[in-house]
């Protein structure tokens, strides 16, 4: 592992820091424009189907919450700032959306014009939403680190900050799309299409899409921005490489392929969610798991220089770099010395990464991180339970993990069973 | 006064690339696309395939509107013109009843800003028997009809509108091209 791949930040992003860059009020003020477009499309449809636009707008932003969780986990170790967290969600849910409305139709439209109306039925939006759609969102990131460039400091960074872009497009859009089927149910101001959509868009397809794809364009652009060790043409064409996998993984999961080939049914609708959808997420896991590991690896190995077992020791150098491996240590904290162990222990890691990162910055202040290791410490060992390190799997989290899991596929197969199987 | 250092030029200078793409995504390509002209013409003598296996004839002089009209295997929307006069037909899975259809388009006819639905809903029939509803409604500075059919799990749903002058001279033509829509008996 090189100093290459990660290029950590010399400080945060406060807002304050933020303007006095001269991009930051030109994004700002695409954001304002974006805010005024979707709070007028907003105001139309909570002033036709008030009930139902509150409903999408609740159902969907409880779903952003999980969503937002595990893409801010994605950084542990080098966690990004919230404000930048907010302006990328912003962007996808402000700007990229309401320059996608106009421009999608309109290259629809174009397609229906300069080939035929059959062609525009069957691959319109094949063709259109993830051109226009991907290039919006890409252009969220870029927006970020010409905004706080020294914040792209990883290829994981680029897709925590595209997965963010994605999440804010693909909320507001599920939003957008429940109240439209309101509209076209002509049933009044019914919940019912919303939860339908909140079913189908939300809950069945919502893993493989903007977050998804958001995620592989903002690696790439996490690429060309911090391995400055390689040429600029490698860095370009691994941009465009990415860009070009979201805009793949985009259309073949808007392509009419596979539409009629597997018939009717919930066994069908899954085949078909499996073979469109599962290819591009195993792909871009893989991805995000190696640029993760990759980041983790350097941080963990800038700790692990410090040869001081107060700080961290060998078994919690192993532990530090994976989420599984953390949350693990947390519970058997849990287990052996109760809520405040747990707690203990979580406040432990966080200080042990935060302590990392000023490492990786050779910076001097590293007291009031060590402090707090020492702190966290010396409660772990009042409680008898000194080390954070995973323990011995529990029968009691087997059974837990197989109960979601049967609970998980359960909820599925009764979406599947209601939206394609009836 | 304070100079700009190169570093901030640069920086402003990317800004106005990102500014300049969104603008060529939510300006540009309308503007392309309003450019090129969106109607052909459509022959009156052969049934057009609207989508999901239904058919109509369209009227003598009528253009189609490539870019609302959408064949499908499942759904369909064809939307023809006669001048100013707009004449369009969706075709979409339904599992309910005529009157139920009929109910549905007339509310989201009415959930449109100053639309009203005028006058009771009357029977129709096209020439293969098709049964259906039509109806009449106003909308700011224009008139419509709408008229709609559920046969093979399917709804039909016409709707025509126009200025009055316009609407009266072809909506005889436009009947008649109503009277024609079939379906391929295929439940679906």
């Amino acid at each position: 592992m090189t100093a290459a791949a990660v290029r950590p930040a010399q400080g945060g992003a406060r807002i304050s820091a933020l303007a006095r860059v001269p991009a930051f009020w030109v994004v700002a003020a695409l954001l304002l424009a974006g805010a005024v477009r979707m709070a007028q499309i907003a105001g139309r449809l909570a002033s036709a189907y008030p009930i139902a636009t509150v409903a999408a707008v609740l159902l969907f932003a409880l779903l952003a919450v999980p969503f937002w969780l595990v893409v801010a986990e994605l950084d542990f170790l080098e966690r990004e700032p919230l404000e930048l967290l907010v302006l990328a969600f912003a962007w996808g849910g402000l700007v990229a959306t309401s320059v996608s409305i106009p421009a999608s139709t309109a290259l629809e439209d174009l397609v229906a014009k300069l080939g035929s109306p059959h062609l525009a039925a069957d691959w319109g939006a094949a063709l259109a939403a993830p051109s226009v759609e991907e290039t919006a969102k890409t252009l969220g990131v870029v927006a970020i680190v010409l905004v706080a460039r020294t914040q792209v400091n990883s290829v994981l960074d680029g897709v925590v900050y595209g997965a963010m872009v994605g999440l804010g497009f693909q909320i507001v859009e599920d939003i957008v799309f429940a109240v439209g089927a309101v509209a076209l149910a002509g049933q009044g101001d019914q919940v019912q299409p919303v939860i339908a959509t909140f079913l189908l868009r939300g809950f069945l397809s919502g893993v493989w899409s903007h977050t998804l794809f958001g995620a592989l364009a903002g690696a790439g652009i996490g690429y060309l921005v911090v391995r400055r060790d390689r040429r600029p043409a490698h860095r370009v064409g691994a941009a465009l490489l990415a860009f070009l996998g979201a805009w793949a993984s985009h259309v073949l999961w808007n392509s009419p392929l596979l539409g009629d080939g597997l018939g009717n049914g919930a066994l069908a609708l899954l085949g078909i969610l499996l073979l469109k959808g599962l290819p591009p997420l195993l792909l871009i896991l893989w991805l995000v798991r190696r640029a993760h590991d990759r980041e983790a690896d350097y941080y963990v190995g800038r700790l692990g220089t410090l040869r001081d077992p107060e700080l961290i020791t060998e078994g919690e150098l192993g532990v530090l770099g994976s989420g599984a491996a953390r949350a693990a240590a947390r519970r058997y904290a849990g287990q052996q010395a109760g809520h405040a162990g747990r707690r203990a222990v979580r406040r432990l890691q966080r200080a042990q990464a935060r302590l990392a990162v000023e490492l990786s910055r050779a910076s001097k202040e590293t007291g009031a991180n060590c402090d707090e290791i020492r702190v966290q410490r010396k409660t772990l060992r009042g409680l008898g339970h000194p080390e954070a390190i995973a323990g011995p799997r529990s029968w009691r989290h087997t059974a837990s993990t197989i109960v979601t899991t049967v609970v998980a596929i359960a909820v599925l197969w009764v979406a599947l069973s209601a939206l394609g199987g009836a | 006064m304070a100079r700009i250092t190169r570093r901030e030029l640069m920086n402003l200078l990317g800004a106005f690339g990102v500014v300049a793409t969104l603008a060529g995504l939510a300006l540009g390509l309308p503007a392309i696309d309003r450019a090129l002209p969106g109607e052909r013409p459509v022959s009156a003598d052969e049934p057009y395939p609207i989508g999901a296996g239904v058919t109509v004839v369209p009227p003598l002089g009528a253009t189609l509107d490539v870019t609302v009209t959408r064949p499908g295997g499942t759904t369909g929307t064809a939307l023809f013109r006669l001048g100013g006069v707009q004449y369009k037909i969706a075709v979409r899975p339904f599992d309910g009843d005529l009157r139920s259809a009929g109910s549905s388009l007339r509310q989201r006819i009415t959930a449109n800003p100053g639309y009203q639905v005028t006058g009771p809903q009357l029977e129709i029939a096209t020439a293969d028997g098709l049964a259906g509803l039509q109806g009449g409604y106003t909308a700011p500075g224009r008139s419509g009809r709408y008229a709609v059919f559920v046969a093979d799990g399917l709804t039909i749903e016409v709707t025509i509108s126009g200025v009055d002058l316009d609407l009266g001279r072809t909506l005889p033509q436009i009947e008649a091209s109503t009277r024609t829509l079939r379906t391929d008996g295929r439940e679906r």
